[in-house]
């Protein structure tokens, strides 16, 4: 092996072992546990902003509600039902998939697949065919083209 | 167009007007998600006018839970049916108790001594009370049955009919 050849695969398994030191799992800390449950959970004064995001009073006291759930030791799935329970399915940004709400995520695909099928059958259909006209109209066709050429001819004589 | 086609067009228009008529025939005074058929939790809190204040939870009375504030303006327009209610009410198996919502104590107190509150009154002093209930903004008024469920509430400034029409149907649901 050459010696660059030697430094590409040295610079390679450098990059490697940097990001495999960057993705390795870490315990999130607390803070960051309310920053991430609360950036799921909406503001219920507010017009599509998280609860995280809002700088509203009633975000603020449910920032705190979220932080005594954290320390208390509570996991996410407890944290999230008790904001179910106080204002429903709706308190969560990003709705369940196993309630009514689902449908949110349900429509698209179903609309999706839908459109591929339509797409589908559309491509695999055979190319249309018009029919063939009759004789007698392909006659007449004939004789009125010959018409309007013979007063084509007229028309360009000088 | 195909016949499955045109049928899924239909289907799907039907459904979406379904939704948009059962979305916008549904009062925004009352959102019946959350709290509403649950059954409330006792608390206890600080009242106004000092000493403790204990309500929710099962106490074979009909309560009414109203959250206001002093700086919420359409509070103080419905503050006069909520006390001709309570006048009405106050000698018999109907409980009012107020909630101050983002308030400070000096000013709730001066609010219900210049707006004639004289049913007890409890300082929401960190929002735990409001979250309980699920409030989204106020003024909101809950009304909570004998068996201590919250049997409804109502979003904004509440009137006199609405005040009795809810409190009439849970006496009649505790009396049978």
């Amino acid at each position: 092996m050459t010696r660059s050849r030697l430094l590409i695969v040295v610079a390679l398994l450098a990059v490697l072992a940097a990001v495999s030191w960057s993705a390795r799992p870490r315990a999130e800390t607390p803070a960051e546990r309310v920053d991430r449950i609360t950036s799921e959970l909406r503001c219920v004064v507010c017009q599509g902003l998280s609860v995280k995001d809002s700088p509203s009073e009633s975000a603020r006291q449910m920032r705190d509600i979220v932080a005594q759930r954290v320390a208390e030791g509570r996991t996410d799935d407890q944290i999230r039902d008790e904001f179910r329970a106080s204002y429903g399915d709706w308190v969560v940004l990003s709705p369940p998939l196993a309630s009514w709400t689902g449908l949110v995520w349900l429509v698209p695909i179903v609309a999706l697949l839908a459109g591929l099928a339509v797409a589908w059958r559309r491509l695999r259909a055979p190319p249309s065919t018009l029919p063939e006209p009759a004789p007698a109209e392909v006659a007449a066709l004939r004789e009125r083209v010959a018409r309007e050429e013979a007063l084509d001819v007229v028309a360009d004589t000088p | 167009m195909p016949r499955w086609l045109r049928l899924t067009i239909v289907v799907a228009i039907a459904a979406l007007v379904m939704v948009l008529v059962l979305a916008f025939r549904r009062a925004p005074t009352d959102i019946r998600t959350g709290t509403v058929g649950k059954p409330s939790v006792a608390m206890n809190v600080t009242r106004l006018e000092g000493g403790d204040l204990t309500f929710g939870g099962r106490t074979d009375k009909v309560v009414v839970v109203n959250f206001f504030a002093s700086w919420c303006v359409p509070c103080k327009e419905e503050n006069p049916a909520l006390v001709r209610v309570y006048e009405r009410y106050r000698a018999s198996d109907v409980v009012f108790v107020g909630v101050l919502y983002q308030d400070s104590p000096e000013n709730g107190l001066k609010y219900i001594h210049d707006n004639g509150v004289t049913w007890p009154t409890g300082i929401d002093t960190d929002g735990r009370i409001a979250f309980s209930y699920g409030v989204f903004g106020i003024p909101e008024t809950y009304f909570i049955g004998a068996d201590g469920v919250i049997a409804g509430r109502h979003i904004g400034p509440i009137d006199e009919t609405t005040l009795v029409n809810g409190i009439e149907s849970l006496r009649a649901k505790a009396q049978k």
